[in-house]
């Protein structure tokens, strides 16, 4: 019997176990995951810190999946080791799996900088349930806290400390926040918002010790400002856990390289989510969106292939959609424009609304919302599908403007024209 | 499965659908009493202005829905028996990705309920009030054409 590993337990791994099911019921499966936990939403993490969910809302598929599915399910235990020509696992405690075929959906985990003291007690990335039950732990006996990086992991976790009553610091490297997601009119609106419900951004601030006995006591910054904060929490981007393929000839950049079928250079061997550098429909060349819906795409497209099927994947995006206390902010593709680019802007400073379009010969490359947001999954298909939108152009920005607007430009909609008689 | 269809060379823009789907989702499904209520309900359906047209735009539940791959939250599922998508309100979260990814812009948030706003069908009612109640007769609900 066909024996297909697994290695991972979130989005991609899920989805692609679903697929596999939806086409083959026969073969084994088995899922190897160095998290304690069944599969869980991990993007409420912060919503759990936030105290705004509890934990059993966080739980990804229902309590009887894994047998529904008949899959063995390996938690706890981390995969070493993937040696391609042996068709081999190797687990941390030196277990051998064996395999017909893999698929490698390990994810990434918080990049922890160089920084003296980041070691200590205290200091936690912001990806996983237990990074989120730490949190809690410490929080109870915290009043500030801490947060490197400005990014959207790090002012999520500022968010939910900040519900649970802290005094948060965000310390960002850039000139503001979100420096990767929005241009800095956007950050702008969103950083006054913050400020506005008592979160403080300090930015262009380096940190350099983290002070304390083995616990984390304070952060010093560059300027030789010292913080007091028993809570550090690292927003500092995330590395994509391609360590066990390190000495094997499946090949790696920024993750691990895989070809439009989600396949690794070697055959029988599939990569998706996180961990998978893939094509990036609005870069036009190979990088990593490690964001919840593509990792869901990835899997469902991995998991038809690996039943045999040849399922073009056509690319990944960046795409982020977050709200903070009540500000709601959308951000796709490029955020900034590049000589020979044309930029739309609607702004109204009071009320925090903004908008802007990012636009390469007439093609949509990027678009950022924020305060209102209806229709962004119109501009979306826009951007992905590169659609010439010259003779929209001038409705973009228009509060009025929806799909209607791009009926005819999109081809026959079955919904509108196809009209079944009586 | 049934499905809403729109003529859009009937549609007057007349925004009845809009009324009728407020109403259908508020809780004494009365015109009257629907506008006294403490919250009054934003309609799942929304007529737009195309170039000479008008149409009226709602969820249509993908099969291969976008919405149910990017929530966060496992709140929005693909009912295969039902063919239809659909929301739990409890689980939800209101991280508006599905606005972000409908490719219609059928979805919108009620930001004051952090919750999305799509056409159910009234499942409350188990009839959609807008195909009902079209004047025009440009909305039609009924069985899929295709399959």
């Amino acid at each position: 019997m066909k024996h297909i590993c697994i290695i991972g337990n979130s989005a991609a791994a899920i989805s692609a176990v679903e697929a596999i099911r939806e086409r083959d019921k026969d073969s084994r499966i088995t899922m190897i995951s160095d998290e304690e936990y069944p599969a869980y939403c991990r993007c409420l993490i912060s919503y759990l810190l936030a105290g705004d969910i509890s934990e059993g809302k966080l739980a990804l598929r229902p309590q009887d999946f894994y047998t529904q599915n008949k899959i063995d399910l390996v938690l706890g235990k981390k995969v070493v080791k993937l040696d391609p020509k042996k068709q081999r696992l190797t687990l941390a405690d030196n277990e051998k799996i064996e395999f017909d075929i893999a698929l490698i959906a390990t994810g990434a985990r918080a990049d922890f900088p160089d920084i003296k003291g980041i070691n200590k007690e205290g200091v936690s990335g912001f990806r996983t349930i237990k990074d989120a039950k730490d949190c809690l732990t410490w929080a109870q006996f915290a009043k500030v806290a801490s947060v490197l990086g400005g990014g959207l992991i790090g002012l999520k976790a500022a968010y939910a400390l900040r519900k649970k009553g802290l005094d948060v610091k965000v310390i960002v490297k850039s000139k503001h926040v979100l420096s990767q997601v929005l241009d800095e009119t956007g950050a702008a609106i969103v950083q006054r918002h913050l400020e506005h419900h008592g979160i403080d951004v300090l930015p262009d601030q380096d940190v350099a010790e983290i002070i304390g006995n083995g616990q984390v006591k304070a952060v010093k910054l560059g300027s030789g400002k010292v913080i007091g904060s028993p809570i550090v929490i690292v927003g500092k981007g995330v590395k994509p856990n391609i360590e066990l393929v390190k000495e094997s000839d499946i090949k790696t950049e920024f993750g691990i390289i895989t070809d439009e079928y989600l396949k690794t250079n070697v055959d029988g061997i599939f990569a998706a989510g996180d961990v998978a550098q893939c094509f990036d429909l609005v870069r036009g060349a190979a990088y990593i969106n490690a964001l919840w819906p593509n990792a869901i795409e990835q899997g469902k497209i991995a998991g038809a292939n690996i039943c045999g099927e040849k399922k073009a994947y056509a690319g990944s995006l960046a795409m982020n959609s977050v709200e903070f206390f009540g500000l709601p902010i959308i951000s796709i593709g490029l955020k900034k424009t590049e000589p020979g680019f044309e930029a739309l802007e609607f702004i109204d400073k009071r009320n925090s609304i903004y908008k802007k379009f990012i636009i390469k010969e007439n093609v949509l490359k990027g678009f950022i919302a924020i305060g209102k947001i209806n229709n962004s999954g119109v501009i979306l298909k826009l951007i992905r599908d590169s659609i010439d939108i010259s003779s929209i152009k001038q409705d973009l920005v228009s509060d009025s403007f929806s799909y209607a607007r791009i009926i005819d430009l999109v081809g026959k909609d079955e919904i509108y024209t196809n009209i079944p008689a009586y | 499965m049934k499905r809403l269809y729109f003529d859009v060379t009937k549609c007057l823009a007349c925004r009845t659908c809009e009324l009728v789907c407020c109403v259908g989702h508020s809780v004494s499904k009365d015109f009257f009493q629907a506008l006294k209520e403490k919250k009054v309900q934003l309609p799942r359906i929304k007529v737009s202005l195309g170039k000479g047209k008008t149409m009226p735009i709602a969820c249509r539940h993908c099969q291969d829905p976008k919405c149910v791959d990017a929530c966060i939250a496992r709140a929005l599922t693909y009912d295969f028996e039902k063919k239809e998508v659909v929301h739990d309100k409890d689980k939800c979260v209101g991280c508006w990705m599905c606005i972000m990814v409908c490719p219609y812009g059928a979805i919108r948030p009620d930001e004051e309920a952090r919750q999305p706003v799509r056409c159910d069908h009234c499942v409350e009612i188990g009839e959609p009030q807008c195909a009902k109640n079209c004047p025009t007769k440009a909305i039609k609900y009924q069985e899929d054409n295709k399959k």
